[in-house]
């Protein structure tokens, strides 16, 4: 499938990507590029490699790459430490946000939001500056200031911990976001207001990549890709409409697909 | 060991005390304490040499609190070296115990004493001179805050002595600071007698310098619808242990225990607990960390009695333990002795290294693995140093001792 905006240096680029945990091959040759501007969606079953290809784009060291590459801004990224993935603009919305209990809310994102301002060479917020900001951001998400002074994550229901995860994404304005499962657990009202948020933080020149298994999500905000993932490969790239398909006839549909590569 | 040496002469003291006698006589014939014991058998037997091998004879140097006073409405006290204290207001008062009360209070206790269980008191006791015994009584519900003060002297041992009497009703946040020397051993023992219906807040703070060494004992008893908390920490010992008994005397009484041992280097850092319930209704909870690094070892051992007359006692007990290296060592045995059969009472204990998952986290948000890592240890010290009475950003000492860990 060629991409809409092909003229342009795609931020992430995976090409044929191998990776394994504990001796354990996990992803099999997974392609894909994304451009700025792009949205794209990533389904399949449970256990396919979603959220290992998520872990592994930002740095995750349980896990190793055994063949492939992967690019971002036209750079190898594969040697990078985490936070210089992180700081450089990529950015992981978790699936299961961890609790850490102890460690401020508040300070948390403003060391992370320093961190990323250092990098884009911007001047580091003190608390009081950074507290003008964050709360212009908790806006986009519709939380309380009561969450800031809390332990990260510590006590928050599913919802809020996904809000959570997009006022970071708010605060540190990645490149590109991938974000694993962010509508799981969602009410209708808590997902609309994630999804908004996440609309208006995403611009022409970030890429978003969505992991789901859900059309809900993807009514909210509508794909420019949909690629399917089975036993650590994309089997099926398509246009948003592959979503569709996806909801009528299930993951068996393209089983066959799997079975031709 | 010098003073074990000078116990067995019967030379350690010329011009001895009724209650230096008394001591004296009941370490004369076992002047160590039983080695083989659940209490002492994790110590270390070269450092505890070490406390032991310096000089009690010294003149004493003059020391200073370690931090600027920020408030006026404090209470600050250097143990020997404050000569009087009579303080009566209208919404508190606090004075200076007789030397009677101190006498009758030391020798009841002592004559109760186990010379294994509290061989720690029985030394301080032969050591610490009237000089270096400071009792009080306090009474009243707007107290200020009173801050006491225990330091050992480079070269020396110095034993001091700490009797706190809180009459009904009373309130009062108090914190204790003991302060080991460069080359020095310390033996501190406190006393804290609870009247009915009081609230104390103690906070235990004990740090050394290169080669110190701290014996540290803590004796407190409840009455009736008291409640005491404790938070405390001690790091950068060569060699330090807390022995901590309480006992609620007829229960219905609240305790809550939160203390952190920091060890580095080859250090050894220990704190041994015991918590009596005499009677029903009785509340603890208690938590304890350690926090072990290079090659270093933190012991904790902890138990709870709960006889038969201690019913519905409600009592929790938890050990977390962090190893920093490899060579570090942790030894917890949190313990229960229950004969009461209506009582809720759980313990546990956990020795982990950092949480690989939270890093990570914090990593993905661009921190720093060394960042994350001080950020993870900060919130680990936070929860037992926020109950430590006095704030942290208030005290410059505190604040420095957290940085550097």
């Amino acid at each position: 499938m060629q991409s809409k905006t092909k003229d342009l240096v795609p931020i992430l680029e995976v090409n044929n990507l191998f990776a394994s945990t504990e001796n354990l091959p996990i992803l099999k040759g997974v392609t894909i590029s994304v451009n700025p501007g792009e949205i794209h969606a990533i389904m399949g079953r449970n256990g396919c490699g979603k959220s290992t290809l998520s872990k592994i784009i930002a740095g995750h060291p349980s896990y190793t790459i055994t063949k492939g590459e992967i690019k971002f801004t036209g750079r190898d990224i594969r040697s990078l430490e985490p936070e210089v993935r992180a700081q450089s603009g990529i950015f992981l919305g978790f699936q299961y946000p961890i609790e850490i209990p102890g460690v401020s809310n508040l300070e948390f994102l403003r060391v992370a939001t320093n961190a990323r301002r250092k990098f884009l060479k911007k001047e580091e917020l003190d608390t009081f500056d950074f507290e003008d900001l964050v709360k212009e951001k908790l806006d986009l998400v519709k939380m309380d200031s009561a969450f800031l002074s809390r332990s990260i994550n510590q006590g928050f229901s599913g919802g809020e911990k996904k809000r959570n995860e997009i006022l970071q994404m708010a605060l540190l304005e990645p490149k590109i976001a991938i974000l694993d499962e962010t509508d799981s657990g969602l009410d209708i009202d808590a997902l609309r207001i994630v999804a908004s948020g996440i609309k208006k933080i995403s611009n022409e020149e970030t890429g978003i990549i969505l992991i789901t298994h859900y059309q809900r999500l993807l009514d909210e905000i509508k794909p420019d890709y949909v690629h399917v993932m089975s036993e650590g490969q994309i089997i099926k790239t398509g246009e948003s409409d592959l979503a569709l398909e996806l909801e009528k006839h299930g993951y068996e549909w393209t089983d066959n697909c799997s079975k031709q590569l | 060991m010098q003073i074990i040496e000078e116990i067995k002469k019967n030379r350690l003291i010329s011009n001895p005390s009724e209650i230096q006698k008394l001591c004296l006589d009941k370490l004369k014939l076992n002047p160590l304490p039983n080695i083989k014991s659940e209490l002492w058998r994790l110590s270390n037997k070269s450092k505890f040499s070490s406390f032991l091998d310096y000089s009690h004879k010294k003149k004493e140097s003059k020391v200073s609190f370690p931090y600027k006073n920020t408030s006026q409405n404090i209470i600050r006290l250097i143990i020997g070296e404050n000569t009087f204290i009579n303080i009566k207001q209208e919404t508190y008062s606090i004075r200076q115990s007789k030397d009677s009360e101190i006498v009758d209070y030391i020798k009841k206790n002592i004559s109760a004493f186990d010379q294994t269980d509290h061989w720690s008191d029985l030394l301080n006791h032969c050591l610490s001179s009237k000089k270096n015994i400071l009792g009080l009584n306090i009474s009243g519900n707007k107290v200020p805050p009173i801050e006491i003060l225990s330091a050992s002297s480079s070269e020396s041992f110095n034993a001091k002595t700490l009797i706190l009497f809180f009459e009904k009703n009373c309130k009062v946040d108090l914190l204790q600071i003991n302060l080991g020397n460069e080359n020095s051993s310390l033996s501190q023992t406190t006393y804290l007698c609870l009247e009915e219906e009081t609230s104390v807040n103690h906070g235990v703070v004990s740090y050394g310098k290169n080669k110190s060494n701290l014996l540290n004992s803590l004796n407190v008893l409840q009455k009736t619808k008291s409640e005491y908390n404790l938070g405390s920490l001690h790091c950068k010992f060569n060699y330090a242990r807390f022995e901590i008994r309480i006992n609620q005397l007829e229960g219905d009484a609240k305790t809550i225990i939160k203390g952190i041992q920091i060890t580095k280097k080859d250090e050894q850092i220990a704190t041994y607990t015991k918590m009596q319930f005499n009677g029903p209704n009785g509340i603890l909870e208690q938590l304890n960390k350690s926090l072990a690094e290079d090659k270093s070892h933190a012991v904790f051992e902890g138990t709870i009695i709960v006889p038969k007359i201690a019913q519905k006692t409600d009592a929790s007990q938890l050990s977390r333990n962090l190893l920093l290296s490899k060579h570090a060592k942790i030894d917890t045995k949190p313990q229960l002795k229950i004969i009461a059969d209506d009582v809720k009472c759980k313990h546990g204990a956990t020795i982990s290294q950092l949480n690989e998952e939270e890093i990570f986290y914090m990593r993905s948000r661009g921190l720093t693995l060394e960042e994350a890592s001080k950020l993870q240890l900060s919130s680990y010290l936070q929860e037992i140093i926020s109950c430590i009475p006095v704030s942290k950003d208030k005290w410059d000492l505190l604040d420095k001792l957290l940085k550097e860990n």
